[in-house]
C-alpha cells in the first residue's frame, strides 16, 4: 500500500486531540466524550435516489467519494466474476459500483464472433445483433434507513440521525464494538483495520451543512445517483417508473421508497428493473429489532424456570 | 432496454452472494460470553441457594462470590480487549439505550459488579460475624440478583437481535444461553461444594444440575429447531464434532455420571464437562455467522 494510505493511519481524530496548547492527558480522554453539543435545528430530510438504468458504471462517484472523504485506494484487484475491481462496500469504500452481467449461461446462445468462426468482427453488423445479455448496474451506499437497525444497535451513541435524518457515525466516539455491522441487514458498515472504528457514508454531512451536494451526486455524469429533498425524489422516481412503463420496461420498480410490514422506509432508495437479491440486496429486509421484546420475554420466562427448578429441588431435595 | 426477456436465462448476480457481513467477533468473544455466564450464573446460582438453604450452603458460597467477581474480571477483560478500540471501553457508559442489548448488558454487568463486589468483601473480610453481617449480605445478594440475571439474559438477545444468518431466526437463543448460564452456575457450584468438602451440599446440587441440564437441553431443542435451515447449510461434520463436544460430552454424559451416584471425583468430572460443553457451544453460536457467509 502507498505510503500516503498508511499515513492515514496515524492522522488523529477530533476526540483524541488533547486540549489546545495541552499535552495528551488522560483525565481529557475520559471526559470529553460525556461532553455534550448542543443539536441541531432539524432540516428538511434528504436522501438519494439512485436510478440503476442509467448507470453506466464509470465508478465516477466512487472516486468522488474517496477523493472528497480522503479514502485510501483498496488496491484495485479484480474480483474474477466482472469488471468490477473494488469488491464492495468498506470501511475505505463508502460508495461501491455494482457490475452484474447477464449473460447466457449456455456458450452456444452467444453471438457468433471472430474467435467463434475465424472471420473478422465487421462493425456493420454490430447493431443488427441482438444482444443476448445484458450488464446491470449499481452504485451501491448507505441505505440510511428511516429506523436503522445500526442506530438502534449502537451501544456508545456514535450513530445517530443528522438534522437531515441521515445516518452518521461520530469517529470520535465509535469505539469498534461492531454491533453495528451485525444489525445491518444490507452488510453496509465495516470496522477498519487501521483505527478499529465503524465507518460508513455519511451522505457528505459536511458538505450539505455547507448547502453542496454530496460528492458522488455532483460527479455522477448520468444523474443516476439524485440528491434532494427526500419528497421531491420520491416523487421524481415514481415518474421515472411511469416513464419506464410506458416504454415497454415493465419490470421497473422502486425499491426501499416507502416502509413494509417490518422495515422503514430508506433514505436511499433504487429504480430496479429485477429482483433485489440480484443487486445484493434483501428481498424482505426485516429490522431485527421487532424480535428483542419477545426475545427478551422468553429469556426471562427461560431464567424463571430455572431458577423455580432449583428451588423446588432444593426444598424438596433429600439431604 | 429489454428487461424482461432477457431475466429467463441469464445469470442471478449478486443472487448467490451473502447479503449481511459477520462483525468481527471471534474465539474472544465466545470467552467473554463463557466468562459472563459463569460469573453471573454462579452469582445467581450461589445467591439462591444461601437465600433458599443458608445453613446448608453458606461455607460453599464464601468460596462462591469471590469466584463469581474472578470470572467477572475476566469476562471484563474480554470484553474490552475485542472492541476495535479498547481504550474507548468507557464510551459505552456515556449514553444508556434501551433499544440497545449491548448498552442494557454493559449497564447490568457495572451494576453486577458493584454488587459482586459487596458480596465478594462482605464474605472475605474479616468482620466479626453477626445478624447485622448477614442481612447485609442477604439485601447484597438479594438486590444483586436482578443486575446479575439481567447481565446473564442480554447475552443471547444481543445475538438474536442482529441480522446475521443463524442468528437472526433463533428466537430462542436468548432462552437457551440464558438456561445454560444457569448451568454453568450450578456446574461452578457442585465444583465448588466438592472440592471443598460439603457432600450434603454436593448432594443436592448434583439433583439440581440434572434437573438444570434436562431443562437446558430443552431449550436448546427448541432453538436447534428454529434454526434448522441454517444448520443444514453448515458443514457436516463440523457440525457433528460440535454436537458431541456441546451436547455429547458436555451434557448428556454428565447426565449419566451423575445418574451414576455421588462420588467426589465424578461430580468434579461433570462439572468440569459441563463448563467445558457450555463454552464449546458457545463458541459454535459465535462462529456460526462466519461459516454461513
Amino acid at each position: 500500500m502507498a505510503t500516503a494510505e498508511t499515513r492515514l493511519a496515524d492522522v488523529p481524530q477530533t476526540g483524541d486531540m488533547p486540549p489546545a496548547g495541552g499535552s495528551p492527558s488522560l483525565l481529557h480522554r475520559l471526559l470529553n466524550p460525556f461532553r455534550r453539543g448542543v443539536p441541531a435545528a432539524p432540516q428538511r430530510a434528504t436522501g438519494f435516489y439512485t436510478d440503476t438504468t442509467v448507470c453506466i458504471g464509470c465508478k465516477a462517484c466512487e472516486v468522488a467519494c474517496k477523493q472528497w472523504n480522503q479514502l485510501p485506494a483498496d488496491g484495485l484487484e479484480w474480483t474474477g466474476n466482472s469488471y468490477d475491481n473494488t469488491g464492495a462496500l468498506s470501511a475505505t469504500s463508502w460508495r461501491h459500483v455494482k457490475f452484474i452481467e447477464q449473460f447466457p449461461l449456455d456458450d452456444s446462445a452467444a453471438p457468433h464472433g471472430p474467435e467463434r468462426d475465424g472471420t473478422r468482427l465487421s462493425l456493420d453488423l454490430l447493431p443488427d445483433v441482438p444482444t443476448p445479455g445484458r450488464w446491470l448496474m449499481m452504485s451501491d451506499v448507505c441505505k440510511h434507513c428511516a429506523t436503522a437497525p445500526c442506530q438502534q444497535a449502537c451501544p456508545t451513541g456514535a450513530l445517530l440521525h443528522t438534522e437531515f435524518t441521515n445516518v452518521y457515525i461520530q469517529p470520535d466516539i465509535c469505539n469498534g464494538c461492531a454491533y453495528c455491522i451485525a444489525s445491518c441487514p444490507f452488510g453496509v458498515i465495516t470496522r477498519a483495520s487501521f483505527d478499529g472504528h465503524a465507518h460508513k457514508c455519511t451522505l457528505c454531512y459536511d458538505r450539505q451543512r455547507d448547502g453542496l451536494v454530496p460528492a458522488c451526486a455532483k460527479a455522477c455524469p448520468t444523474q443516476s445517483i439524485q440528491f434532494g429533498p427526500l419528497d421531491e425524489l420520491r416523487h421524481r422516481a415514481q415518474q421515472r417508473v411511469d416513464e419506464l412503463h410506458q416504454r415497454g420496461v415493465s419490470s421497473a420498480y422502486l425499491y426501499g421508497e416507502r416502509p413494509t410490514a417490518q422495515y422503514s422506509p430508506l433514505h436511499s432508495f433504487y429504480l430496479l428493473i429485477d429482483s433485489p437479491s440480484v443487486y445484493g440486496l434483501p428481498e424482505n429486509p426485516v429490522n431485527p429489532w421487532v424480535h428483542m421484546l419477545g426475545d427478551y420475554a422468553r429469556s426471562v420466562v427461560s431464567a424463571f424456570v430455572m431458577i423455580a427448578a432449583l428451588l423446588v429441588v432444593l426444598f424438596l431435595g433429600s439431604p | 432496454m429489454q428487461a424482461d426477456s432477457h431475466v429467463q436465462a441469464t445469470s442471478s448476480g449478486y443472487a448467490e452472494r451473502p447479503v449481511t457481513k459477520p462483525p468481527n467477533w471471534h474465539a474472544l468473544v465466545a470467552w467473554d460470553t463463557t466468562f459472563n455466564g459463569m460469573s453471573t450464573g454462579l452469582f445467581v446460582v450461589a445467591s439462591v441457594c444461601e437465600l433458599a438453604k443458608p445453613e446448608l450452603f453458606t461455607p460453599v458460597v464464601t468460596l462462591a462470590y469471590p469466584a463469581a467477581l474472578l470470572l467477572l474480571f475476566a469476562d471484563l477483560t474480554c470484553l474490552v480487549l475485542d472492541l476495535g478500540d479498547p481504550l474507548r471501553f468507557h464510551h459505552m457508559l456515556r449514553v444508556f439505550k434501551a433499544s440497545s442489548p449491548m448498552s442494557l448488558g454493559v449497564w447490568c454487568i457495572t451494576i453486577f459488579s458493584l454488587f459482586a463486589t459487596a458480596a465478594a468483601l462482605l464474605t472475605l473480610l474479616p468482620i466479626p460475624d453477626g445478624p447485622g453481617l448477614q442481612w447485609a449480605r442477604r439485601l447484597v445478594i438479594g438486590i444483586g440478583l436482578v443486575p446479575a440475571l439481567l447481565a446473564a439474559i442480554y447475552k443471547g438477545v444481543l445475538f438474536s437481535t442482529t441480522s446475521q444468518p443463524l442468528w437472526k431466526d433463533a428466537r430462542w437463543l436468548g432462552g437457551y444461553l440464558t438456561a445454560s448460564t444457569l448451568v454453568l452456575g450450578c456446574a461452578e457450584m457442585l465444583l465448588l461444594a466438592t472440592l471443598s468438602g460439603y457432600p450434603e451440599a454436593a448432594d443436592l446440587l448434583r439433583y439440581a444440575l440434572i434437573v438444570l441440564v434436562l431443562l437446558c437441553l430443552l431449550t436448546l431443542a427448541l432453538f436447534c429447531w428454529e434454526v434448522r435451515r441454517d444448520l443444514a447449510r453448515l458443514n457436516r461434520a463440523k457440525l457433528f464434532r460440535a454436537g458431541l463436544l456441546s451436547i455429547g460430552l458436555g451434557a448428556l454424559l454428565p447426565l449419566c455420571l451423575l445418574c451414576a451416584g455421588s462420588y467426589a471425583s465424578l461430580e468434579s468430572c461433570t462439572a468440569v464437562l459441563v463448563l467445558l460443553g457450555g463454552f464449546v457451544m458457545r463458541l459454535e453460536i459465535v462462529r456460526a455467522p462466519h461459516a454461513l457467509t
